[in-house]
């Protein structure tokens, strides 16, 4: 006889996981003792509040790598040496000092309308000597 | 091709006239072709829009008027079939007639919407049964207590019947209304609803007081509270958890199979 083929219950609505699971860690924390409950609710406010500082995109993995290397180097935070690197672009670009047009190819997405094509010495950043 | 939704529970005051009103004004607002019918004898719906209470669904179950001259157009793609005392007059109209189950099936069937949201009467009669009959899906709102909870078992056990006399559903939802995410009854609800019955159970609608107040104006939640907890969900982190813009997009994924 052929191995009948069990399958799993579909999973829950994600909104509704989540909501569960936040009101589970609640309700065990609320038995806690108080010091501990102040010092869980400090350490949720703290990464609250760095939650708005955080960004995803999408960078080429040997920028990436670039970055994390010199930021050892330097013995910074990958963050801050990005967050200067963004803001210098973002100020020589509303100077009208860097110009995009060069790098424009027309995307056939339906959400761009561009897309920025790279040459290959722009991202293979050359270390200084 | 056009979906028909009862939002149905035999428990009252949990919240189906609400639900169905507020999701309606959404999906018109979305430009989903929308008919409200209002299928409870309090005919509610029409005062929830700021109209006067009607006997649409007599018109158009007892004097055979035709949908077109029934319906009301309340906002651009939304009409609204009106109900009131008279209603009670149609339950009598429907036990006399032959295939009466399927009297609500059969005047809906050509009507040239998206969506049609049925707001069911608590209670187990007739045009109930008309309602669940001609549902593709079920939307069953609930409060988080035992006795409403209780109620959302009788519905499931009703269309379990009448998909025994050959009726298919796409599916069903439960709705969780008047959620308050602090008490311990809600979480312990709440859990066991998941448990049960998975992902059936759409994300909650915060307790909200807003709620009441907008029908006292006679407004929409979309028009007098759009930024209100029952409409935002609950905010943790980056993300919003329930709410009816989020209930709003899990309506849309069924209307879109």
């Amino acid at each position: 006889m052929a191995e009948r083929k069990l399958e799993r219950r579909a999973a829950l609505d994600p909104a509704v996981a989540d909501l569960l699971s936040g009101m589970q860690q609640r309700q065990t924390e609320s038995q806690l003792p108080r010091k501990e409950r102040e010092r869980l609710t400090k350490e949720r406010a703290k990464i609250q509040s760095r939650r708005d500082l955080r960004a995803t995109y999408d960078l080429p993995p040997n920028l990436r790598e670039s970055i994390r290397v010199l930021a050892e180097e330097l013995r910074l935070p990958a963050s801050q040496l990005v967050t200067l690197a963004l803001a210098r672009f973002m100020n020589e670009y509303n100077n009208g000092q860097i110009d995009l047009g060069k790098y424009k190819q027309p995307s056939r997405s339906p959400r761009y309308d561009w897309n920025l094509i790279f040459p290959e010495d722009l991202i293979h950043v050359k270390k200084k000597k | 091709m056009m979906k028909i939704f009862a939002f149905a529970n035999q428990k009252g005051g949990v919240g189906k006239t609400t639900t169905a009103v507020t999701l309606a004004d959404g999906l018109a607002r979305l430009k989903i072709r929308t008919l409200l019918v209002d299928l409870d004898p309090q005919g509610h719906l029409a005062l929830s829009f700021g109209l006067e209470k009607s006997p649409g669904l007599y018109r158009l179950v007892c004097l055979d008027e035709p949908l077109s001259e029934v319906k009301v157009a309340v906002r651009p793609y939304l009409d609204l079939v009106t109900g009131d005392k008279q209603t009670e007059k149609v339950k009598r109209q429907i036990t006399l007639s032959d295939f009466r189950e399927t009297i609500l099936t059969d005047l809906l069937r050509d009507a040239s919407y998206d969506a049609v949201l049925l707001d069911m009467a608590p209670s187990l009669d007739v045009l109930h049964i008309n309602g669940l009959i001609a549902a593709d899906w079920v939307v069953i709102p609930t409060r988080l207590d035992a006795l409403a909870v209780d109620g959302v078992k009788e519905i499931l056990t009703t269309m379990a019947e009448i998909t025994r006399t050959g009726h298919s559903y796409q599916g069903y939802s439960i709705l969780p209304t008047f959620f308050d995410r602090t008490t311990r009854e809600t979480l312990i609800q709440f859990q066991d609803l998941a448990r049960t019955f998975s992902d059936h159970v759409w994300p909650p609608i915060p307790q909200d007081t807003r709620v009441r107040e907008t029908a006292a104006y006679g407004k929409t939640m979309w028009d007098y509270s759009p930024n209100s907890s029952a409409m935002e969900g609950y905010l943790e982190g980056r993300q919003k958890l329930g709410g009816y813009r989020q209930v709003l997009g899990r309506m849309m994924e069924v209307i879109n199979g």
